[in-house]
């Protein structure tokens, strides 16, 4: 089996400039292969998939990817049936499934049992799917961004990670200033509240 | 008393606010406010399973320009408090929160949830104003608006019975 980073790989040529949003080991990972300040790294366990849903909601004519993980995705499963019902079209939903809670010692999580795909079919998802390969990972992924419709593509994975990743060099609120400079650039709009100064 | 009149006010002060993108969970008490937002093209409406993802999903509109407000329950509050500290102060990213304050004084049944309210978010450094009289509205959401955005922190509005015209 691969690790989530081979997948990753598999798609990072692919993913333009669509706004990623993701967490933990996978946000390292991700930095690494597809560097940029289109790229969040959230915090809040469970919330990748909810931040992202936002973004997708204000922004629909953009593409945002939620790079989330077993652990994440249990701990928010009430998150799946509220982005279902709005749907955003333009939302790629990824799963990295490793049954553990890696970042936080690698206990199991219930993932051996609970059926993500299921879970997120349930919940309303238009259209979610396990996938094996690194290359099926990608052909989905290019069809789910084609055929533009809210996707669950899930897959699972070993725990780990290559040993030289860069580290992240920036804090959430540079994090926050940089990704929002950015969509203000890309978007040709002010986003930022100039604030009290901008008067003087 | 009417719901449906208070609701309008709340909604247009709002409005007023630069509201546009608003995350609820109902209780009894705000159901009028909620399908006010509801038919309100002006705003756009995300009905939520359960707070903590509400606090998700109104930092990432946030982070692409919308003006966000969340609507729920001081229980709702109590179960958005971790979204709140690891998403909204630690990436300094406001909301507006708007919070039913069930156990309020002369509120029956919710004594215990109301007596923690106020130091839950003294605790999480929300400011946080109670909101008694309809004649403040507009001022009180349009204040909490400008403080939120200027702070770049979440700041809390206690709805009361008497300003949501129920009994």
């Amino acid at each position: 089996m691969m690790q989530r980073y081979d997948f990753l790989k598999a798609i990072a040529g692919d993913a333009g400039d669509a706004l990623a949003v993701c967490t933990g080991w996978g946000a390292r990972e991700w930095w690494a292969l597809r560097p940029g300040d289109g790229n969040l790294k959230t915090r809040t366990l469970g919330l990748v998939s909810s931040i992202a849903a936002g973004l997708a909601l204000a922004l629909p004519h953009r593409k945002v990817i939620a790079i989330d993980g077993d652990g994440a995705f249990l701990m928010n499963l009430c998150g799946l049936p509220t982005i279902a019902l709005q749907s955003p079209p333009n939302l790629i939903h990824l799963l990295f499934d490793n049954e553990c809670y890696e970042a936080s010692g690698g206990t199991a999580t219930a993932s051996h049992v609970a059926d993500a795909v299921a879970l997120a079919k349930g919940a309303g998802y238009k259209h979610a799917t396990w996938v094996k390969t690194p290359a099926e990972f990608r052909t989905e992924f290019v069809q789910t961004w084609k055929r533009n419709e809210l996707t669950l593509i899930a897959t699972k994975v070993e725990p780990g990670q290559p040993g030289d990743l860069p580290p992240l060099r920036l804090d959430e609120i540079e994090n926050k200033y940089r990704f929002m400079r950015y969509l203000e650039e890309t978007e040709k709009r002010g986003i930022l509240n100039p604030g009290f100064d901008s008067k003087l | 008393m009417d719901a449906k009149q208070h609701a309008l006010w709340i909604v247009a002060g709002l409005k007023k606010a630069g509201i546009d993108f608003v995350a609820t969970l109902p209780d009894e008490k705000m159901v009028e406010v909620i399908r006010t937002i509801e038919g309100d093209p002006g705003l756009k409406h995300i009905p939520l399973c359960r707070e903590e993802e509400g606090i998700g999903i109104c930092a990432g509109a946030y982070l692409a320009g919308k003006k966000t407000a969340l609507i729920m329950q001081n229980a709702g509050f109590l179960n958005s408090c971790n979204a709140l500290t690891t998403t909204c102060l630690q990436f300094q990213i406001p909301t507006l929160l708007l919070i039913y304050y069930a156990g309020d004084m002369g509120d029956r049944g919710f004594t215990t949830l109301g007596s923690v309210t106020e130091p839950a978010l003294q605790a999480l450094g929300i400011r946080y104003s109670i909101l008694r009289k309809t004649d403040e509205i507009d001022e009180t959401l349009c204040g909490a608006q400008i403080l939120a955005e200027d702070s770049k922190k979440p700041v809390a509005v206690l709805l009361t019975k008497n300003v949501l015209g129920v009994k």
